[in-house]
């Protein structure tokens, strides 16, 4: 048997240390970082984009430090803590912004 | 730690105190891309302080200051942990690390410090990392000592309300954190009680409020104040909307005093506002655009746009000039009677300062 998701994996590195009795089936817990679930950049409270933080880039780290969307955005808090370790200004360092994938993640 | 002066050297030199009368002085203090805590004298527009804080990460910079206004406690570190500066000396002298191993605990910008200045409080969401998943467990109201040095511990922990966010202080000791509704707590004993009824509000021509808390400015007017977007229907069956409204919920931190109140319809997004200390009936309000109205009369005095996005405002002690900060690097000085740009502070390091508060305190 082969693991399909990350929490396959996990569960297979629990019985190979023994502590199986930690382990919960998925739908008992919460996971994630998100403590919002706005609609995400698409649309403003106007159902248009005018309202929408100007520039992006203005917005980028108020998206990824607190999660805020976390489906557009890398999170800072959690799952991908150095994203932006070499972009000190989002404005201006955004190509230093890469793109991130599930290997990359810290969770 | 890094000390890093541009001005006049002499420009922190004196006393920082509560201070009145025409030698006292604002100034601003932010937090920033990649580790620093600024300290900014708003009338010369000048960086006097660049304090290396020595953070894991700035984020997100959500900062309170003493009561005497030398010592801005940050929370830091992805959310987790509390960092106390002395912003005359840069020097560190307070840290609480609120996750263990096991254990991470972050505080979604809930961080204030009592009136006197002895008590720093936090509430905290503790979540346990088990091999394969995780355990939200029950979220913590933190009380510490400020005199608690760099290893702080909480003195005391109570059960604290969930989905907790912005946090302040009154001048009788109570404790007032906005969540779905804003509660009062006894830091002595836990005791909780809702001072204002928000998502529990009974209003029945509305819907429930929205609420952004992320700043918690406003302490230097004894204020704790949120604001709300709501609709409003013509009647209690709710088919017909009749606007869509701003409004705010305060409380005086002398007196305890809570009011909710409408003032505007919904034309623009704010993501913070502050009043003027001398003309109570003025709030200011910021965005992209930056707005003034009259919260007595319900009228748009003014409001004009924005080079960008900015997520905090804050007010000069005279009332004269609101700064907007966060997002960028830059802080923009507004004329409070015109509205017109009159200023701006770009900060050294160039970096971002996010969501991190912009808060002022008075200098002698």
């Amino acid at each position: 048997m082969k693991p399909l998701n990350q929490k396959a994996d996990r569960v297979l590195k629990a019985a190979a240390e023994d502590k199986m009795d930690e382990v919960r089936a998925m739908q008992t817990v919460t996971a994630g970082c998100a403590t919002t679930f706005d609609p995400g950049w698409e649309v403003d409270p106007f159902g248009s984009v005018a309202a929408l933080c100007q520039p992006m880039e203005a917005d980028l780290y108020g998206c990824s430090d607190p999660c805020w969307w976390p489906a557009q955005v890398p999170d800072t808090m959690v799952v991908h803590p150095d994203w932006d370790a070499n972009a000190t200004s989002a404005a201006r360092d955004w190509r230093a912004l890469g793109s991130v994938f599930p290997g990359d993640s810290n969770t | 730690m890094k000390t890093f002066l541009t001005g006049l050297s002499l420009a922190l030199a004196g006393v920082l105190a509560p201070a009145s009368g025409a030698e006292a002085r604002d100034l601003l203090v932010t937090v920033a891309r990649p580790d620093n805590l600024y300290v900014i004298d708003a009338a010369s527009r000048t960086v006097i302080k660049d304090c290396t804080i020595g953070a894991e990460h700035p984020s997100p910079g959500v900062t309170v200051m003493s009561p005497d206004g030398r010592i801005a406690y940050m929370l830091l570190d992805r959310w987790q942990n509390v960092v106390g500066v002395n912003i005359e000396t840069c020097e560190r002298v307070f840290f609480a690390r609120q996750s263990e191993e096991k254990v991470i605990r972050r505080s979604i910008a809930s961080l204030a410090v009592s009136r006197d200045g002895t008590r720093l409080y936090t509430v905290r969401n503790p979540v346990r990392h088990h091999p394969d998943h995780y355990e939200v467990m029950e979220p913590e109201f933190a009380v510490f000592d400020t005199a608690a040095g760099l290893d702080a511990k909480p003195l005391a922990i109570h059960p604290a309300p969930r989905r907790s966010t912005l946090m302040a202080a009154d001048d009788a000791g109570t404790v007032y954190i906005a969540g779905h509704d804003v509660f009062a707590v006894n830091p002595e004993t836990g005791d909780t009680s809702v001072a204002i009824a928000n998502a529990n509000w009974d209003r029945p021509t509305y819907s429930g409020p929205d609420v952004l808390a992320f700043w918690p400015i406003g302490t230097q007017n004894d204020e704790f104040m949120l604001l709300y977007s709501a609709a409003v229907f013509t009647d209690e069956k709710k088919e017909e909307m009749a606007d869509f409204v701003w409004g705010y919920e305060s409380v005086d931190l002398k007196t305890g005093e809570t009011e909710i109140k409408d003032f505007a319809s919904f034309e623009v997004i704010m993501f913070s506002a502050v009043r003027n200390p001398n003309a109570e009936n003025e709030l200011y309000g910021v965005y992209t655009q930056l707005s003034k109205h009259d919260v007595a009369t319900g009228e748009l005095i003014k409001r004009v746009d924005l080079p960008h996005t900015y997520y905090v405002i804050n007010i000069s002690s005279d009332g004269k000039e609101v700064y907007v900060g966060g997002t960028n690097s830059d802080i923009g000085v507004y004329d409070t009677s015109t509205l017109e740009r009159i200023g701006e502070i770009q900060l050294p390091s160039g970096g971002d300062m996010s969501v991190s508060t912009l808060q002022i305190v008075q200098a002698e």
